[in-house]
């Protein structure tokens, strides 16, 4: 069953296929989030100009130039809280954010930490290679102890963060973990966290060829596991922390929490509730003669 | 001049804005041009604070060092003020038993002050009052000194406390027996004749005159950090949520606010941020992006004295040549600067046009004096404004007809190329943070570098020549030209008025639009002028340096205050008097 539209109205692979050679290592997982990303839109129905596809800086951030869609490429670190602002400005467009692991772990975490907390309606994705591949290879946050990494020879001397317990914490309301080389699933999860009306926390485990030697694609190939094949209830949220946080034999991968019926941070805005326009709509000159009265 | 100054001072929490409030409330609708300004410590209970009013009929918009009337709320002000006080002054105190310093003792026989205890304790015991209540009985008898009438106040305080209905009787008591107090003073002063033209204007901070500015401009997201002076505004802003319907964010710190306001202006939205100059090098890597990607943006950078924390809650204006180097690159930027409660107002619709029309960053720059001193205004004019989108496409058929390549395309003209919003139906490109080509595309090629820079620096040029000129106040033709900038100009204009100098030939060259630096007029003035003095609130003379690097201004002298305390009206007035003696 295929469930790419084909008739020519609805938009196709083709639609966000961009000219500008892609200029990832040989194996690197950005090919299948990329792929994955274009089909999960496509699929969605969601045309280029419907929606904002927002980057970090780092390998993954490379892709900006090598799809369509509106698309924007900021600083390190930063790009939750610019996608979020974008999304506040107009609600009704689709707005997806992009990170690796060295970005959010480290110099954005505060971004992430809010991002997740405020519930903003934006879909973020993390590069999760567990590394700083585009500045050679240093080891992030999420890199494993001991393992010598550029400037870190002997390995780095600080513990492993553990990025899903932390995730979990903060009380997200969607999180999913996909594996780069799984495109079919990871397809799944984009859609799923793109229909999600809160903040969608969406961790894919990247194999980084040239820089990562700990956990390689045949290690992840060989370690995930399909939550959905073993029918696991994605409200639970108690099962669903554990089976993140444990990757200690085998590693779940699919929706592993999501809880609908939080307001996202723009559901919860007073002065925003019964609004049809978006704030993108409703820029003019301000008659403010009205509220002189309580100066005088 | 007729003006007439009046200090509360006491500790922070013990009342003194309220009744300071409630004072210029009152005089205003009774017929007075009022100002008034807040000195106080960072902290949030005791410490030594002060509001002043300074009054008159005639317009005013400064503060004097030396007052007339000085209260007290505690001892302090008895320890630490006695020094502000003109001759013939008086003190009001509720300090009980109090022995003066041989220092303050000499001052207030040799300037013949008047100190007078108000028994307000005994009062309080009497009417069986809380000591809050102690606000109203010092307002009525400052009321009463100024010979107000006693039903306007009455009228006040009910429309103040008026919800509290047990309350009422007890506060018209409290009015009675202030009014009592002073009329044993039989002070002979009085205010000048009222005039009709102040009653129905407005007393509002330069903050609200700002919000009030952000609001008319159609800024329909604010995000923020909390950070003097820039507070005020998220405060204001923040309370009109529910009229304005607007989206508020207060955010986890300065650089997502800056990014959260990118974001929204990218996505299509008018949206603000401002803050401090700590907090505004935290946004200036947000500053360079909105340079590459071409983004329109406005920041409102509210001045105190740094390095660091500096002075908290002092005022400065020393932040204007990191405004004009903001962040690393070069591109083009704006920086202009507001001064009183007017422009606070007309700048910022202003500052989103141009932010538009260019697609670049408008830094507005404010001070803590502006954002807290209270300002006499005249109502705000709706009608000046305009919505200017600048190349900003929106046509359904014209957006059909765009190619991903106009939108950074470097031979447009004047580097301005088409905008369009992220889901409009075109084509798409990428706000691109790398150097790119005309459609977002990553290129490092030393071609496409060139045009792309000098795209973006072209911008300067047209943006330079629609800027105004500096406006000139006083003598057209002047012989002592005095330039400045920001809150500078309320104490100068006034000084201009004062007897002392209203017959000498002085200019006072203000600039509002201080990036890029229009010099033409300067330079034409600063040929004529006898002397020319440079007036600033930072060390280095900053406005003087860009003019000495950009039209090899010279100064005779500089007047330049760095000790976190506004350029006061009889401080300004001496050093005019000096420099013009020196013509």
């Amino acid at each position: 069953m295929n469930q790419i539209p084909l008739d020519s109205g609805a938009p196709t692979m083709k639609s966000y296929h961009s000219e500008v050679p892609c200029t990832w290592c040989d194996g690197c997982g950005d090919y299948g989030i990329w792929t994955a990303l274009k089909r999960a839109l496509v699929e969605l129905k969601i045309a280029p100009h419907e929606t904002l596809l927002c980057y970090d800086v780092g390998c993954h951030g490379n892709m900006s130039d090598k799809l369509l869609g509106y698309r924007f490429h900021g600083l390190h670190g930063r790009v939750i809280p610019f996608a979020a602002g974008a999304k506040l400005a107009n609600p009704k467009l689709p707005v997806l954010a992009f990170g690796g692991d060295g970005a959010s772990f480290s110099e954005g975490i505060g971004h992430l930490v809010h991002g997740i907390r405020s519930n903003y309606p934006i879909v973020f994705v993390l590069h999760n290679n567990g590394n700083y591949g585009l500045t050679t290879g240093q080891a992030s946050s999420l890199t494993a102890q001991g393992v010598p990494m550029n400037t870190a020879p002997n390995g780095i001397p600080e513990h492993t963060l553990n990025s899903m317990d932390f995730v979990f914490s903060l009380e997200p309301t969607f999180v999913a973990r996909g594996f780069s080389g799984d495109i079919k699933q990871m397809t799944m999860i984009l859609k799923k966290a793109i229909e999600h009306h809160g903040f969608a926390f969406v961790d894919i485990l990247q194999s980084c060829p040239t820089y990562n030697h700990f956990a390689t694609h045949d290690y992840l190939l060989e370690h995930c596991y399909h939550v959905e094949d073993e029918g696991h209830d994605p409200t639970d949220l108690k099962k669903a922390r554990q089976i993140a946080v444990d990757t200690s034999k085998r590693i779940s991968t699919g929706i592993l929490y999501k809880i609908e019926d939080i307001p996202s941070f723009y559901e919860r805005l007073v002065p925003r509730q019964g609004k049809k326009t978006t704030p993108v709509e409703e820029v003019e000159i301000v008659d403010v003669s009205g509220y002189l009265k309580r100066f005088v | 001049m007729s003006r007439i100054s009046l200090k509360i001072v006491g500790a922070s929490g013990q009342g003194l804005n309220s009744i300071g409030e409630m004072v210029a409330r009152g005089l205003k609708r009774s017929g007075y041009c009022v100002f008034g300004y807040r000195e106080y410590p960072s902290l949030i209970k005791g410490g030594h604070a002060s509001y002043q009013l300074d009054i008159d009929s005639e317009q005013i918009r400064s503060t004097e060092v030396h007052v007339d009337i000085l209260i007290a709320l505690n001892h302090h002000g008895l320890e630490k003020n006695v020094i502000d006080m003109k001759k013939g002054g008086i003190i009001l105190h509720q300090t009980p038993t109090w022995n003066f310093s041989e220092e303050n003792q000499k001052v207030i026989e040799d300037r013949k002050v008047t100190v007078a205890y108000l028994s307000i304790e005994e009062i309080l015991g009497r009417l069986k009052a809380k000591p809050i209540l102690s606000n109203v009985i010092l307002t009525s008898c400052v009321w009463s000194l100024l010979k107000q009438d006693m039903e306007a106040l009455k009228k006040l305080v009910t429309e103040e406390f008026g919800h509290k209905k047990d309350l009422l009787a007890l506060n018209m008591q409290c009015i009675g027996e202030g009014a009592a107090l002073a009329k044993e003073m039989n002070d002979t002063r009085t205010l000048p004749k009222p005039k009709k033209e102040w009653k129905d204007q407005l007393l509002i901070t330069g903050s609200e005159a700002m919000g009030l500015g952000t609001i008319h401009a159609g800024v329909r997201l604010y995000a923020g950090y909390p950070m003097t002076p820039s507070s005020p505004l998220l405060s204001f802003i923040a309370d009109m949520q529910n009229d304005t319907g607007m989206v508020i964010k207060q955010a986890e710190d300065e650089i997502t606010a800056a990014q959260m306001v990118s974001g929204a202006m990218h996505m299509g939205t008018r949206a603000l941020t401002a803050t401090s100059g700590g907090g505004f090098d935290l946004m200036s890597e947000t500053v360079s992006l909105n340079g590459i990607i071409e983004n329109p943006t406005v920041f409102v950078l509210a001045q105190r004295p740094g390095p660091a924390t500096g002075l908290p809650t002092w005022t400065a204006q020393a932040d204007l040549l990191m405004a004009v180097d903001t962040a690393h690159g070069e591109f083009t930027r704006c920086v202009l600067s507001v001064s009183d409660s007017q422009d606070a107002f007309d700048l910022m619709p202003i500052a989103f046009n141009l932010a538009e029309k260019y697609q670049i960053s408008v830094i507005v720059l404010t001070d803590k004096q502006i954002s807290e001193a209270l300002y006499t205004q005249k109502p705000y004019e709706m009608k000046n404004a305009t919505l200017d989108r600048g190349k900003l496409i929106t046509d359904t058929k014209k957006l059909k007809t765009l190619k991903a390549t106009d939108r950074y395309d470097p031979k447009a003209e004047n580097g301005i190329s088409l905008r369009w919003l992220p889901g409009s139906d075109a084509a798409t490109y990428c706000a691109q943070g790398d150097e790119h080509s005309s459609d977002g595309t990553v290129d490092e090629s030393a071609r496409n570098a060139l045009e792309q820079i000098e795209k973006r620096m072209k911008k300067m040029d047209a943006l330079k020549k629609e800027l105004p000129e500096p406006e000139l106040f006083g003598a057209k033709d002047p012989e002592l030209l005095v330039v400045g900038w920001g809150s500078t100009k309320g104490a100068v204009l006034d000084a201009l008025k004062s007897e002392d100098l209203s017959e000498k030939k002085i200019g006072y060259l203000h600039y509002t639009y201080l990036w890029p630096l229009k010099t033409s007029l300067f330079d034409q003035l600063q040929r004529s002028a006898k002397r020319v003095i440079l007036i600033e609130g930072n060390y280095q003379g900053q406005l003087g340096l860009l003019l000495q690097q950009l039209c090899r201004a010279s100064f005779h002298d500089k007047i330049l205050k760095y000790d976190g305390r506004p350029f006061f009206y009889d401080e300004v007035v001496s050093s005019l008097l000096t420099q013009s003696k020196s013509l």
